[in-house]
């Protein structure tokens, strides 16, 4: 058995605290080397006490948690402070084009996975992938061609061709050298500048920008975009809740719904839950109060 | 394969916009426009609609429209004035895929055939470029063959086809049109009916895989999936085939990739067919509401 550390990303903030848990956890309940894992969480503006019921995870598996708290880190700050964004995206998106400036120095191989998923194959077939000397490996994104090209496919055609190898951005395996070398801060600094950036999708785009015709496409069930039940039966190795049918939804209708609150932990589910209800209970009256 | 890629439609009126997005989306994807022909075989066309479609070459320069109003046609008048039964299945827009061969140009010996309810994804110049095994059709075996084949109870049309039979769904096909010609489908179709079968036949997708029996090639179903839902799209196919009740260019979504189609088709057309549809229907039911005259008596 390799003593490989399997280094994992995630960049998330406060509203995603419950759904990065249950990440975390299917990963150590799929994986064969539970021991090896090594999370990084990348986030900023995470309580205190949703930290604590994170680290439930060192607990109960043998896998590490490191923090990075991007609120002191000032080049993420002055990265974001001039980019675009709309909801229901936050800032924090943009944290995975800096992830070779915000690991520690000994990571060479990184899975990032967007919070929003979940993981029912060992992860270590990930990370130990030969990448064929491809900088990411990634799954091709089902709903690229909107994507890419906008409203009657018309846009963006100096950037985008409809046959374009444009990959989802939720789960990337990425060779941390080579991902550095291709300067995504200045590559989104030049879009920024040339004004693409205000039409594109954001952190995806620019991902695909800066690897086009470079990465190795993976199996499509190793990123499983918007999972149906009726996709159950194909053994999804990574299900990924784009979307508005998240599986922490209270009447959910995505795939593994019920096997996902039971990964999340029932305790955790309904905590999540009743904060989510107080929050939008709370927003209107915050709203009148002027404090929103 | 270097040369023109013919692909053929055949649609009335009703279905001038999905015929417009059916084409659209071949030239979205095709990495080949400058070698792609439309057939539009077409009937009842009105001269407004049949101007929208020429929004495709002016989209998309290289891509060639090629017209064949089968109402006009003098080989299809022929072939239908031969037709001496009547039978609902039978109706013109089927009569003309059964002799693509007399209607379209001699130059045309291989073809790709559309219905007009697909959506293409990816370069046709792929499916164009198929081997097709020295066989007469390539087409994707219809999951609901068995149903299809064999009729009510599987019992009712158990003469015609075995349960075993690889039946191919009949919205795409590419043709070896030489061999389409030689198999003589019309003098087969007149055949059938001499035997008693005609009127138990599924259109020209029955007749075509009873001919071409054993001469058939089945390709990926990616190539044409048919019920396409939601779920399918992680999938990747290549032609998403809309059959059954829920159509893309309706109002309630559900279809696969019915976000997409909309942009296929362009946000314009799509609420012009709308609106189409809308007084097409208002007309059907003010002329169903009309009180009719009362027989007068012999």
């Amino acid at each position: 058995m390799s003593a490989r550390p399997i280094h994992i990303a995630l960049t998330f903030d406060d509203n995603f605290w419950a759904p990065a848990y249950a990440l975390m956890r299917s990963i150590c309940l799929s994986s064969r080397r539970p021991q090896d894992l090594v999370f990084h969480l990348i986030h900023i503006g995470l309580a205190p006490h949703h930290r604590q019921t994170l680290e439930l995870i060192a607990a109960e598996y043998p896998a590490r948690l490191l923090h990075t708290d991007l609120a002191h880190h000032a080049a993420y700050r002055d990265f974001v402070a001039l980019l675009p964004m709309a909801r229901p995206f936050t800032p924090v998106i943009y944290a995975r084009l800096l992830l070779d400036r915000l690991l520690p120095p000994e990571v060479e191989r990184v899975v990032y996975l967007d919070c929003d998923t979940y993981v029912r194959g060992p992860i270590e077939t990930l990370s130990e992938l030969d990448l064929n000397g491809h900088p990411i490996a990634a799954v091709l994104d089902p709903g690229r061609h909107k994507a890419m090209l906008g409203r009657d496919f018309r846009q963006n055609r100096e950037l985008f061709s409809f046959n374009f190898a444009y990959f989802n951005s939720g789960m990337l395996v990425i060779d941390r050298a080579a991902y550095g070398q291709a300067d995504l801060p200045a590559q989104t600094r030049r879009l920024h500048d040339s004004g693409a950036l205000a039409r594109i999708q954001y952190d995806q785009a620019i991902l695909n920008l800066a690897f086009k015709d470079n990465w190795l496409p993976l199996d499509f069930r190793w990123n499983l975009i918007w999972p149906w039940p009726a996709h159950e039966v194909l053994e999804p190795q990574i299900l990924h809740y784009t979307g508005h049918r998240k599986p922490w939804n209270l009447i959910p209708s995505a795939a593994f719904a019920n096997a996902y609150r039971h990964t999340m932990t029932n305790d955790i589910f309904y905590a999540f839950w009743r904060e989510r209800l107080r929050r939008r209970l709370l927003s209107p009256l915050r709203r009148l109060a002027g404090r929103g | 394969m270097a040369g023109p890629i013919h692909i053929a439609l055949t649609f009335d009126d009703g279905f001038w916009a999905p015929a417009y997005a059916t084409m659209r989306s071949v030239a979205l994807s095709t990495e080949r426009p400058g070698d792609i022909v439309f057939h539009l075989l077409h009937k009842r066309l009105s001269a407004a609609h049949r101007a929208v479609l020429d929004d495709i070459p002016a989209e998309f320069p290289g891509i060639r429209l090629a017209d064949h109003p089968i109402d006009t046609d003098p080989h299809f008048a022929a072939v239908k004035a031969g037709f001496v039964f009547k039978y609902r299945r039978l109706n013109d827009m089927v009569l003309a895929r059964l002799i693509f061969d007399r209607l379209l140009p001699p130059e045309v010996t291989r073809l790709i055939y559309l219905d007009c309810d697909v959506m293409v994804r990816s370069p046709i110049e792929q499916l164009w470029e198929a081997d097709l095994g020295g066989r007469s059709v390539g087409g994707v075996i219809d999951p609901n063959r068995q149903k299809v084949m064999l009729g009510t109870a599987f019992r009712a049309k158990a003469d015609i086809f075995d349960f075993h039979q690889a039946y191919i769904n009949g919205g795409v096909l590419l043709i070896d049109l030489r061999r389409w010609a030689a198999a003589d489908l019309p003098g087969r179709t007149e055949q059938f009916r001499r035997d008693g079968l005609i009127d138990r036949l599924y259109y020209d997708q029955d007749i075509i895989n009873l001919v071409f029996k054993d001469d058939i090639t089945p390709l990926d179903w990616r190539w044409n999936l048919t019920n396409a839902t939601r779920a399918h799209e992680a999938l990747e196919p290549h032609i998403v085939h809309y059959t059954g009740d829920l159509k893309p260019w309706g109002l309630i979504p559900g279809a696969a990739f019915f976000s997409n189609y909309r942009h296929v088709m362009t946000q314009e057309k799509y609420y012009a067919y709308l609106r189409f549809r809308w007084a097409r229907n208002l007309r059907r039911l003010v002329a169903r509401l009309r009180p009719r005259r009362p027989e007068t008596a012999a």
